[in-house]
């Protein structure tokens, strides 16, 4: 197969929310020695780009956007090994910890910010959802995690970002590591409000926060 | 074929209750436990809910059965007391009414979601969904609710599960209600199932009113409402939130004045809505405005 047409059908093929087409373009990828960074960024993140983008108008819905995460999950899962290869200082990968507060199992956006993060060099551990603050914060400290990603779905829930940013400050971990916020309810204000150190709606505005708060040019 | 809902809602429009969970709220309740555990522990209280909303003058006052669902009560370690607390939540109503002394109320027993998600969103199984419904719903016949609502369904084959799983259980009229969100393309639950689609669906498999519940203030409901009333040839009920919530000290508030409530369902009954009540932050008070102007229509078109 022609390996320019690779990233427009990997991209179609996220945007069909098409798990098994997206497992096999990314083989495809690695079995033709395709350019794999292509893939990932014209290919797959194109596509939940284009998925996030019709959500937000108001033409897909939940259904669409988690057949579009699954596809993303089980294609980045084939690249992985690819891409680890390609960047031999391991060691220099920023360490990113996410999680969604306690008490809330919202986790489709959350692991859509991971996803992208690790497609673009970063090293994500993703602790999942209703994460006590203590657990983010063992996370961070035996990580030596630079940055820290807290997802809250819920008015209810989105109080447990400051917690964890509390919580923080108490173990001395607080200058260490820069947190990130984001949901559906909270809002640039929210974070500064309870100190966070940057706020995105969506995983691509969370790749250039975390860029941006490391003081790299994007 | 089910007994005859008209008859049990009398005159249009008919008046149904407000918020319970924002009731038990305001007399202590705090959110992550399960407010169903209050029809056994704290009676007393959720009997109070009923006796205000009736004393407001609602005609349907509803069971505390929101989460009452076998699948639901899983997450609060309650499986095991399905049918002891709905069946409770039942009769707690039933005694609400017997002590209000005035006719033609009625018990509606709540089924709210199940909690677990369908493919693709999650992996709960249609049988099995059906099946904790139909317990719920038998649970509920046998504490003497006069007809089942399901509400805040998100999902319309999950609505289906419980209209299915309600109608294997009794002979009782069902009333199913989805919780919609405006979109740039118009109204759609979450999983993205149109409103006017949804309302013929739910009607076609033998609901005996579909409606709208929660998510949206009245405000928006009231846009919503004359496109129900048009795509549904069954009637329409209408139970919109007190507006939309703001966040103070961790809690939500709900700001919406009783009045401007009122005026809105009022307008709904008017074009056509056949039963109006409230969902979350409604309280007595917006149920008695209601009543006030549903009473001055009324009085107005004689």
């Amino acid at each position: 197969m022609d390996a320019r047409d690779l990233p427009h059908e990997q991209r179609q093929a996220i945007l069909a929310g098409d798990t098994e087409r997206a497992v096999e373009l990314a083989r495809e990828a690695l079995a033709t020695g395709a350019d794999i960074l292509a893939c990932v960024d014209d290919g797959f993140v194109a596509g939940i780009r284009e998925v996030g983008r019709l959500w937000a108008e108001g033409e897909y819905f939940l259904p669409e956007l988690v057949q579009g995460a699954e596809a993303m999950k089980a294609a980045m899962a084939v690249l992985r090994p690819e891409l680890r290869k390609s960047e031999p200082e391991r060691e220099r990968r920023t360490r990113v910890v996410l999680g969604t507060v306690q008490g809330d199992i919202h986790d489709i956006g959350k692991s859509l910010v991971g996803t992208v993060l690790e497609a673009n060099g970063f090293d994500v551990v993703d602790l999942g959802s209703d994460v006590p603050g203590e657990v983010f914060v063992d996370q961070v400290a035996q990580d030596g995690a630079r940055i820290l990603g807290l997802s809250a779905l819920l008015t209810t829930t989105m109080s447990g970002q400051g917690r964890v940013i509390e919580l923080l400050k108490e173990r001395g971990l607080r200058d260490d590591v820069f947190v990130l916020v984001g949901g559906a309810p909270v809002t640039h204000r929210f974070a500064a409000e309870i100190g966070a150190d940057g706020y995105a709606a969506n995983a691509m505005a969370a790749l250039d926060e975390a860029r941006r708060v490391l003081g790299e040019e994007r | 074929m089910s007994a005859d809902l008209a008859q049990l809602w009398g005159r249009s429009p008919v008046l149904l209750d407000g918020g319970m969970v924002t009731a038990l709220i305001a007399r202590g309740f705090t959110g992550g436990g399960s407010p169903e555990l209050w029809n056994v522990e704290r009676p007393d209280d959720v009997l109070a809910v009923h006796a205000g909303y009736l004393e407001a003058g609602s005609v349907v006052i509803q069971t505390n059965t929101f989460g009452g669902n076998g699948l639901a009560l899983l997450g609060h370690g309650l499986a095991s007391e399905m049918e002891a607390l709905n069946h409770a939540a039942a009769c707690i109503a039933r005694r609400a009414i017997e002590q209000h002394g005035q006719g033609g109320r009625l018990v509606a027993g709540n089924l709210g979601p199940s909690g677990s998600f369908l493919p693709p969103v999650g992996d709960a199984d249609p049988g099995e969904l059906t099946e904790a419904f139909s317990a719920q719903a038998a649970a509920l016949a046998a504490g003497g609710v006069d007809y089942l609502a399901i509400e805040t369904m998100t999902d319309v084959e999950e609505a289906l599960c419980a209209l299915h799983g309600a109608r294997r259980a009794t002979d009782l009229p069902v009333t199913v209600c989805l919780t919609f969100e405006k979109g740039p393309r118009g109204f759609f639950t979450m999983m993205g199932n149109p409103l006017e689609d949804t309302a013929r669906t739910l009607a076609d498999a033998g609901a005996d009113a579909v409606g709208a519940n929660c998510s949206i203030g009245s405000e928006t409901l009231l846009e919503a409402c004359p496109l129900l009333v048009a795509a549904s040839p069954v009637p329409v009920v209408v139970k919109p939130n007190a507006g939309l919530p703001e966040l103070e000290d961790g809690q939500p508030l709900y700001r919406q004045a009783p009045r401007d409530f009122a005026r809105d369902m009022a307008a709904m009954a008017r074009l056509g809505a056949r039963a109006v009540g409230g969902c979350c932050g409604t309280d007595e008070h917006f149920i008695a405005a209601l009543a006030s102007e549903l009473a001055a229509d009324a009085g107005r078109s004689e």
